[in-house]
């Protein structure tokens, strides 16, 4: 969809607030998300996630702050900005009573489809879902994982410039998990921007450009899955499972810039590493050179699941 | 035209589940029986007749009785079958004719008609009066054509034919079947045609406000969330949703408005008007529905308020009393009783029905009634938008 984007970017927000009653939700976020990039809300139950969401996409009124789609202002009346959305629920939204054509088919046409591209696009959504072969199935009869599936085609029909995925892979079993994920990435690669949550740190750091780490309402932390790692000084841990000249092997590695630490072990040599990505192969070829034999590598990313215990103290999955 | 959209596949999922389907068309039905049966307490008469062996005088007989409006005309194949009939209560009474009754009433001779019946019933009476006009038509024409012979006025045929002629300009008879201790009659109107209109304001309303379930259905399913996150506005998600409703209100509407105006007979005035009306307040229906299942959250809980407050209006609205009785009672009971869109409904058919009332005569009734669809529609929208984007 063509769109007017301010500064590059397709959402904007700022200091977005919302309180039910008494209770403050959200408290303040903001961020950015520019065309192409996807950004992960990462944070606890509870942490402000869906309310969040559900303002961005106007679904929800909000006491304050600015909410910007494509230089559209959002709000819940705001049908022009709800054009560049499509919003994949937390919950399943969809009708148990209808097979996967006949949802797809309702929901594109109210995000404005007819015609032969309507019927167009209901296909390649259902190839994209992997659900073509059982697009004319009621849904309530599909595995979990399949309507989950279904829940998100519905919000890629209109090619939207920015898809917003809640949590869509909770209860999902580990295949249909696999295949949502890469999903995400190709649409990401395709240039869509995307805006993720999870609670699962593993598809943050799989899926996401950027990382915002929201918990009691407010943004902890944003960055990279680097930066946010280096804020807290974390650093990544190598395991070779190796023989040979183990303790020259390891005095040479030590020497190495990018090493904090090496140590010789019952299996082989143990390393505490700045950037794992970076530095493997020339800890291979150190290692090869002074007389060690590599037999198995083992490597530990520093994660944001630290990030999270540092930041917060508590830990992301009670 | 995506309210056109949502009301499609909420139409689509409502028929899906054949119970429904059923029902849609099965409930109009039994109203429409059963507003026949309340009829049937004041049903046409049913009188036997059987001739041995037909001719000219039995015919004319036959036809005379057959001719007359609200008496129902069995032929039987013997006298026998029309005793045991009569013994059955299968036909109120039988008059049996002898062989060669013509020629006995040609050549003057008297003839005794049979007639059985079962013991004296207002119906009686009706069949009684029936038979003694008729026959007694026949035999003035035989009396007239005899005395036109005698006098040389020509051949006993020619008169007859005169005497015939002279005899279809005389109006026709009527049996008028009453029941005894009717409660309340409005000038024009039968009783029955009150019980259709009334009955048909009751059940629209209070059907077509069980939909208010589908509504709650949908909202806790989380498409209707979903709906207002694409670029449609509430206003057009709750108009959807009413349209389907409405669509079906009116199918129900016109499977009791065609059975009770095709098969009893009943009066509805001008039918075109009649339906105008129909969908006007099925529309209103429709409106009431959609602000109920936005205010309540489950569809047990949308299903019992709509039973009594279906009712409730109903009774309040006259559709179980009629109007006037509360106009009798008190103006502030008629007042509050114009509060529903049950008594504005009632009050253009008894325009169009009771004193055979035009559009003119109607609109003022018809404006109010959009009024209450508008009102409704435009509650249900902010409610169902307060409740979902709050
Ligand atoms: N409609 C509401 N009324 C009252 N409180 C609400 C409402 N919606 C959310 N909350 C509260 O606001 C807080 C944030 O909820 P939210 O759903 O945004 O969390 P979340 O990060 O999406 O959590 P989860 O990972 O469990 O989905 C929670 O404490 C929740 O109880
Ligand atoms: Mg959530």
């Amino acid at each position: 969809m063509g769109s007017d984007l301010s500064n590059g970017n397709v959402l904007e927000c700022s200091d977005i607030r919302k309180t039910f009653g008494d209770f403050v939700a959200v408290d303040g976020v903001g961020f950015h998300i520019g065309a192409g990039e996807t950004y992960g809300l990462l944070g606890p139950n509870g942490a402000g996630k869906t309310t969040t969401i559900s303002i961005i996409a106007g679904l929800l009124e909000r006491d304050g702050g600015t909410v910007l789609i494509a230089g559209e202002a959002m709000d819940p009346e705001a049908t022009a900005a709800k054009r560049h959305v499509g919003l994949v629920p937390q919950d399943l939204a969809i009708y148990p009573d209808l097979d996967a054509r006949e949802n797809l088919r309702f929901f594109g046409r109210l995000y404005g489809l007819r015609g032969s591209e309507l019927d167009h696009r209901v296909d390649e959504v259902l190839d994209i879902i992997e659900l073509r072969d059982r697009a004319n199935d009621r849904s309530d009869e599909y595995s979990g994982g399949m309507k989950r599936r279904l829940n998100i085609g519905i919000g890629l029909l209109h090619h939207p410039t920015l898809l917003i995925l809640d949590e869509p892979t909770v209860g999902v079993d580990p295949q249909s998990r696999n295949a949502i994920l890469e999903s995400v990435e190709r649409l990401g690669e395709e240039g869509m921007a995307v805006l993720y949550t999870t609670h699962y740190m593993e598809e943050a750091e799989r899926l996401c450009d950027r990382i915002g780490i929201i918990d009691h309402g407010t943004i902890k932390a944003e960055g990279t899955q680097r930066d946010l790692v280096q804020l807290v000084g974390q650093r990544d841990r190598v395991r070779l499972v190796a023989t040979g000249n183990l303790a020259a092997g390891s005095a040479a590695l030590g020497e190495l810039p990018g090493i904090d630490d090496a140590a010789v072990t019952a299996q082989g040599i143990d390393l505490i590493v700045e950037n794992a990505h970076d530095e493997l192969p020339e800890i291979l070829s150190v290692a090869s050179r002074t007389g060690v034999s590599v037999g198995g590598v083992d490597v530990d990313t520093a994660n944001l699941e630290a990030v999270f215990l540092h930041l917060t103290g508590r830990a992301l999955r009670e | 035209m995506k309210s056109v959209a949502i009301a499609g596949v909420s139409l689509r999922r409502f028929f899906r589940d054949r119970s429904n389907v059923f029902s849609v068309f099965l409930f109009p039905i039994l109203l429409v029986l059963l507003l026949g049966s309340m009829q049937g307490g004041a049903s046409n008469p049913r009188l036997g007749f059987h001739v041995e062996t037909p001719d000219a005088f039995s015919t004319q007989l036959l036809e005379g009785l057959e001719g007359i409006d609200g008496l129902v005309v069995k032929e039987l194949g013997s006298e026998e079958a029309a005793v045991r009939a009569v013994e059955r209560g299968e036909i109120e009474a039988a008059l049996m004719l002898p062989d060669g009754y013509a020629a006995t009433l040609q050549s003057g001779g008297e003839v005794e008609l049979h007639y059985v019946s079962r013991t004296q019933t207002e119906q009686l009476q009706g069949i009684n009066t029936a038979i003694g006009s008729v026959v007694g038509q026949q035999s003035t024409i035989l009396r007239t054509a005899r005395f036109a012979e005698e006098n040389g006025a020509g051949a006993f045929d020619e008169a007859l034919a005169i005497a015939t002629e002279a005899q279809m300009v005389l109006p026709p008879v009527e049996v008028v079947a009453s029941t005894a201790g009717e409660p309340f009659a409005l000038a024009g109107l039968g009783q029955f045609d009150i019980y259709a209109q009334t009955m048909l304001v009751l059940f629209i309303f209070l059907t077509t406000l069980q939909g208010a379930a589908a509504l709650v259905q949908s909202r806790r399913l989380g498409v209707t969330r979903r709906m207002l996150s694409t670029p449609t506005p509430a206003r057009t998600v709750l108009f959807g949703e009413g349209l389907s409703r409405l669509a079906i209100a009116l199918v129900q509407g016109l499977v009791i408005f065609l059975g009770t105006w095709l098969i009893f007979g009943v009066d509805w005035g001008n039918p075109l008007l009649a339906l105008v009306v129909l969908a006007v307040f099925a529309l209103v229906s429709s409106g009431a529905a959609m602000l109920l299942g936005a205010v309540v959250s489950n569809d047990q809980q949308a299903g019992g308020l709509a039973t009594m407050i279906g009712l409730g209006l109903a009774a309040l609205g006259g559709a179980m009393f009629p109007l006037a009785v509360f106009e009798l009672l008190s103006t502030t009971v008629w007042r509050v009783a114009h509060i529903t869109p049950h008594a504005w409904a009632l009050e253009s058919f008894e325009e169009l029905v009771g004193f055979g009332g035009g559009f003119g005569d109607i609109a003022g009734f018809l404006l109010i009634l959009l009024g209450y669809a508008a009102v409704f529609f435009t509650l249900g929208t902010w409610r169902l938008r307060a409740i979902l984007t709050r």
